[in-house]
């Protein structure tokens, strides 16, 4: 009797969970019509981004974002506390400070200097001296005036030897940079204060990206340069949680884990934002609980067809698409036996179904990339690119004609040597996606396929770096200028890739500051990278932003995220 | 008994050496270092910063100054956040010992509650209801009954909330903040609760079991003691003996957070802190993280051995 | 029931050969009596056959990728319907059942055996071999596991290990830093254990210490491992699929149940497609009951101490 009773709870305990799993499933299955719907190809000039979708039913907003009325909030994976820019060590940090800090120039949705701090600038004609005119009485956000010293203070900061953290401006070979950093010299000798709203540096040699680089965030020489001394940055460690900048928001609260809390900053140079407060909520993977109870505002997603149409359920988010400046790649080793042959990776562009790992199986989530520049950039174009549609008859007839021949047993091999293939890949779903497919594709083709994938993305970039693969999965980091999506094949990191007509082209593309001249010179570039593949161009990722329908004048830049639009959000 | 202690004392700081000297060599062997996963750097951008941060130095020597500034009570900078280490740990630690104080306690008094009844009413059908409910609990991956709950109480039901320790942007301070982290931290310790009771009832069930058809308590009930007397203080007592030693394995548990339930929940825990900062290989934090359980699970340990003798006078000491 | 009983038997009757009815088998005949036990044992064996032997049966072993037919629910083809990728649920389970399965039984074996035996050494022996014992079970635990594992599988890729060895060596890893708690409650067991009065009759009687150890305090022990080794499987398994979690365990496109679930580990998933993620779980849930169901009924039979 007791007996019986056990086994009935243990059915019950078992049936109550499938039943509340199966009873969840009530909205309609689209599942079903997900099937095979590529997605549109991006056409020469634009992605074809629609515009923002807007909210159906706002009265489904949950009422606790329906009871805000002057704070918005945005997810955020991890912020840790460093904000000061160009000492933090994380992306997100990253993303808080450019809520704090302007820089003097900043870009346009397309990728174009526009002025920010600094009303105006000139370039000399040698293109070596940049001179920025900053505007009319800026102020820090504690209210003291910000000058031309700044400007140079921070410029030269970040010239010393004891600089620990990532940016660029040490390596853009300023006059005098140098003999500084050495502590040869106690000032930089580029860097000139012509008066209070002008200053000037001069580089050793040009380029293009100096503009944006050298025009990024001002530190106060005040609060950042009192306890300065050469070679001493530690202080600065004790000021990362009370910044004091030049944003549309000023910190008011940190909480380690949870929330940065900002408010308005009446010291913004475009005036008082139209929202007091707004907070950056700490939010680790799914977010999908916390916009669906209302807990923050906007949150960004993947655009798989069913991301969207769940998102189109909710009634109450706007969505807004939108393709990051980044693109996907497969590092090649080409110190490997058949790699160092163009003929095998150009079979290996035609061999893969990037179509239907990178598009199809992730549901219109992405496009594939061709060239080494995102398909926002005003550098892009599609001319003269070979779109390496798959095709696996011509991988085949390339890996012939390279001399690597099928052999007994189905896999090719050259000299008596099988020809594998090493694969490394970070854990994530694509990863399974490529693995699935490409295991298939090499199969065909008759190489032999080792994957190999890492939870653990330092290891893996170790065992990268030790040269001990053959393939390996990346994206980029975010690319603002042209320049940066190319910089991987001229500073040596991608082993044994040598090649003086790019490293030619690379330094005439940053050698003028116009835009044309510059376009053409990376058409051509982006026409070489194309044929010779140091690397293997992948993917474009598709996502899209969902936010609550009450916000109005929300945009978001490619390049800067959301701080260029946020002092215009407001709550309806 | 002191002289017992003494001599544990030493084993214990003998051990501690060894453990941190071999803790520093594993997470140095571990491929990769802070300075890998940054793939914006230039390879002279790395070697400078290595240099900087002094990771080119052999691993000895590396060891040799962790050791000696921690012994002066300097636990390091973390790399990647910029803060003294020991700011990090009174910032995060807390936060975890809230959720682990009060799931564990819960978690005892459920189980010696269930553990006892079940016990006393072996074979009745509340006894086999507990034991099924119990292999239930102790079937699923945790993370597993965390996302569900999640899924039915928090987004379908509203009942509470997804995630975090306080309502984004509440302002609440003193009894209103008590009460909004008490509202949050119910998910998590009911998951935490659900998880634990599991094994420690039935371990106390077995127990009592056991104690209770020994000969004394008979002899108990024949000397016509109330039948509570009997229970709570000869049954039980001898019962918890086994469960005396898990008490020492709890210490570190309460300080070291818990990964799983601290990510799903995005509670701002140590043990969310240490996943992260072993993907950076931030190694200051992650060796102060590391030495300060080893610390507190030796002296956890130590405390079951010595409780244990406490409470058994028939162990006798060597 | 200790076996002087049987002692004597075996003295007296050195020249027929009567029916003996030893401990071992009379407790088989209790434990076929008691029938939830029986279901639980059934239950495991069919989740054996189900894994190892279904698999066989099926026409979608290659694991082959059908993109159009992704995601699709349960069907008259596919009973369980399709992941992400269009491969066939129902297979997918018992073939990430045989891994599954496995790796918690070695794992198992290989800690209780550690465990027990070097807990009983130490609880019985005391003195020098019970301090070096102790102290290094208090060293291992000391480290810190998730790291260790972390470390343990970057080295393994480092020593170029095949990716399918990769998963069992992690799990004799992971026994082998089990083993600390193991021995630490054997010991506590044997530490009042062998102030009973059937180890200091044993003693009276002048037997070496190996008699008492093996066949007096060893058969005392066997409840208390068995239970230990019955919720260790069940641990085990749930082990796999929280290192598939954090990323450790067996990577796809192998299937475990651990990863099954970690795949569907997303609140779309979640929601919409229940058929990825409840079979995976639902074969964790019933093999860990039905083992420690097992467990449990073997521990009531075994027990040598006076029940009911």
């Amino acid at each position: 009797m007791k007996k019986s009773i056990a086994s009935l709870s243990a059915l019950l305990i078992a049936g109550s969970l499938l039943l509340s799993a199966c009873s969840s499933d009530k909205g309609g299955n689209s599942a079903n019509e997900s099937a095979n719907t590529p997605a549109a190809s991006p056409t020469a000039s634009a992605p074809a981004d629609s515009g923002v979708i807007q909210a159906s039913d706002l009265s489904k907003l949950p009422d606790t974002a329906k009871q805000r009325t002057d704070t918005i909030i945005v997810g955020l994976t991890d912020p840790s506390g460093a904000f000061t820019p160009y000492f933090h060590q994380s992306g997100y940090d990253g993303n808080v400070s450019s809520l704090l800090y302007t820089p003097l120039v900043t870009v346009d949705n397309k990728g174009v200097p526009i002025p920010a701090l600094a009303e105006s600038w000139d370039i000399s004609p040698d293109n070596l001296t940049y001179t920025f005119h900053l505007r009319k009485d800026l102020k820090f956000s504690d209210g003291s005036p910000l000058t031309a010293d700044d400007v140079a203070f921070t410029w030269t900061l970040l010239h010393d030897k004891a600089y620990d953290g990532d940016s660029q401006i040490p390596a853009l070979h300023v006059k005098g940079g140098e003999a500084y950093k050495e502590g040869k010299a106690s000032s930089i000798e580029g860097i000139k204060v012509i008066d209070p709203l002008t200053v000037s540096v001069t580089l050793e040699q040009p380029n293009a990206s100096a503009l944006t680089t050298l025009g990024s965030d001002v530190l106060s020489k005040a609060y950042y340069g009192k306890d300065y001394k050469f070679g001493q940055l530690d202080y600065i460690k004790k000021l990362h949680e009370k910044p004091v900048g030049t944003g549309p928001y000023k910190l008011e609260k940190f909480i380690p884990g949870q929330e940065v809390r900002f408010v308005a900053n009446e010291y913004y140079y475009k005036g008082k934002p139209k929202t007091e407060h707004f907070i950056y909520k700490t939010s680790e993977g799914d977010t999908w609980q916390f916009l669906e109870t209302g807990e923050i505002d906007f949150a960004s997603f993947s655009a798989t067809q069913e991301n969207i149409e769940k998102l189109k359920s909710l009634g109450f988010v706007n969505i807004l698409p939108y393709t990051p400046s980044t693109y996907g790649y497969l590092q090649v080793n080409l110190e490997h036996e058949a790699l160092k042959d163009k003929k095998v990776r150009q079979a290996i562009a035609y061999g893969l179904d990037r179509q239907s790992i990178y598009v199809d199986a992730n549901q219109g989530a992405g496009a594939v990339a061709n060239i080494p520049s995102s398909p926002i950039s005003w550098a892009y174009t599609e001319e003269g690119i070979n779109p390496y549609k798959y095709d696996p008859e011509k991988a085949k007839a390339l890996l012939d004609e390279a001399g690597w021949k099928v052999g007994a047993d189905g896999i090719r091999e050259k000299d008596g040597k099988q020809l594998t293939i090493h694969y490394l890949g970070s854990k994530k779903k694509d990863t399974d996606i490529f693995i699935a497919v490409a295991k298939e594709n090499f199969a065909e083709l008759g190489i032999k396929f080792e994957p190999e994938v890492f939870a653990d993305f330092n290891a893996l970039v170790s065992k990268v770096e030790g040269g001990d693969y053959d393939l390996a999965s990346f994206s980029t980091p975010l690319l603002t200028d042209p320049a940066d999506g190319l910089i991987q094949f001229v500073d040596g990191e991608i082993k044994g890739y040598d090649n003086p007509k790019f490293k030619e082209l690379y330094d005439k593309g940053l050698a003028t500051n116009d835009l044309e001249e510059r376009k053409q010179i990376y058409k051509e570039l982006f026409q070489l990278a194309n044929d010779e593949l140091p690397v293997i161009f992948t993917n474009y990722r598709k996502t899209v932003y969902a936010y609550n329908g009450r916000i109005q004048n929300l945009d978001v830049s490619p390049f800067n995220g959301i701080a260029p639009s946020l002092p215009d959000w407001y709550l309806q | 008994m002191s002289a017992f202690i003494t001599k544990r004392l030493l084993y214990t700081v003998v051990i501690l050496f060894a453990a941190s000297l071999l803790i520093f060599s594993l997470y140095a062997l571990t491929p990769g270092d802070f300075i890998t996963g940054n793939i914006k750097l230039t390879p002279e951008r790395k070697a400078e910063l290595r240099e900087i941060y002094g990771l080119n130095k052999p691993v000895l020597e590396r060891y040799a100054i962790w050791l000696k500034n921690a012994l002066h009570g300097d636990l390091g900078y973390s790399m990647a956040q910029q803060k003294p280490v020991l700011t990090l740990f009174n910032q995060y630690i807390w936060n975890s010992f809230l959720l682990a104080a009060v799931s564990t306690f819960l978690t005892w008094v459920t189980a010696v509650i269930i553990g006892c009844v079940a016990a006393y009413k072996q074979y009745s059908w509340f006894d086999t209801l507990v034991m099924v409910a119990i292999f239930a609990a102790m079937s699923l991956p945790s993370f597993f009954i965390g996302l569900f709950l999640i899924k039915i109480l928090a987004v379908d039901w509203k009942l509470l909330p997804p995630g975090g320790m306080i309502a984004t942007g509440s302002q609440a301070t003193g009894l209103a903040y008590v009460k909004e982290v008490i509202h949050h931290m119910t998910l998590p310790v009911i998951v935490m609760t659900i998880m634990g009771v599991g094994s420690l009832a039935r371990y106390i069930r077995g127990s009592m079991i056991d104690v209770i058809k020994q000969d004394y308590i008979r002899t108990a009930r024949a000397k016509g003691l109330k039948e509570r007397k009997v229970l709570f203080t000869h049954a039980l007592r001898n019962a918890m003996l086994p469960a005396i030693t898990l008490v020492g394995f709890e210490l570190p548990a309460l300080f070291g957070g818990s990964l799983i339930i601290e990510k799903i929940f995005n509670w701002p825990g140590i043990g969310q802190l240490y996943l992260t900062s072993f993907g950076l290989r931030d190694y200051p934090l992650l060796m102060g993280f590391t030495v300060l359980i080893a610390i507190l699970t030796v002296i956890g340990t130590l405390l079951s051995d010595i409780l244990y003798r406490v409470a058994d006078p028939r162990v006798r000491l060597q | 029931m200790s076996t002087i009983g049987s002692e004597i038997t075996k003295a007296g009757t050195a020249g027929t050969a009567p029916v003996r009815s030893s401990m071992w088998r009379q407790a088989a005949r209790r434990l076929l009596k008691n029938r939830l036990a029986m279901l639980g044992l059934a239950v495991v064996v069919f989740m054996f056959a189900f894994c190892f032997i279904g698999p066989l049966f099926s026409p979608y072993t290659d694991n082959k990728i059908h993109l159009a037919q992704m995601n699709k629910p349960p069907s008259p083809q596919h009973w369980l319907g399709t992941d992400a990728l269009g491969r066939d649920v129902l297979t997918r389970v018992m073939q990430a059942g045989r891994i599954s399965l496995t790796v918690g039984l070695a794992s198992m074996v290989l800690s209780v055996f550690i465990g027990s035996l070097l807990g009983a050494i130490a609880g019985y022996f005391r003195g020098i071999c019970d301090q070096i014992i102790m102290r290094l079970a208090d060293l291992l635990l000391t480290i810190p596991g998730l790291p260790l594992l972390f470390i343990l599988g970057a080295l393994l890729s480092e020593w170029k290990v095949p990716t399918e060895y990769r998963m069992y060596i992690v799990m004799l890893m992971l026994s082998l830093v089990n083993w600390p708690g193991l021995a630490r409650m054997v010991r506590g067991e044997v530490l009042s254990l062998r102030e009973r009065e059937f180890m200091q009759a044993a003693t009276v009687l002048g037997l070496r210490n190996r008699r008492k150890l093996f066949n007096h305090l060893l058969p005392n022990l066997v409840p208390l491992i068995i239970v230990i080794a019955s919720l260790n499987v069940g641990g085990a398994i749930l082990s796999e699929s929280v290192l598939s979690f954090f990323g450790l365990g067996v990577m796809p496109p192998t299937p475990t149940w651990g990863n099954m679930i970690d795949s569907a580990n997303n609140m779309i998933d979640f929601q919409k497609r229940p058929w990825l993620w409840i079979p995976p779980g639902f074969s964790i849930f019933v093999t860990v009951i039905a083992i420690n169901i097992f467990g449990d009924g073997l521990r009531d039979v075994l027990d040598p101490r006076p029940r009911k």
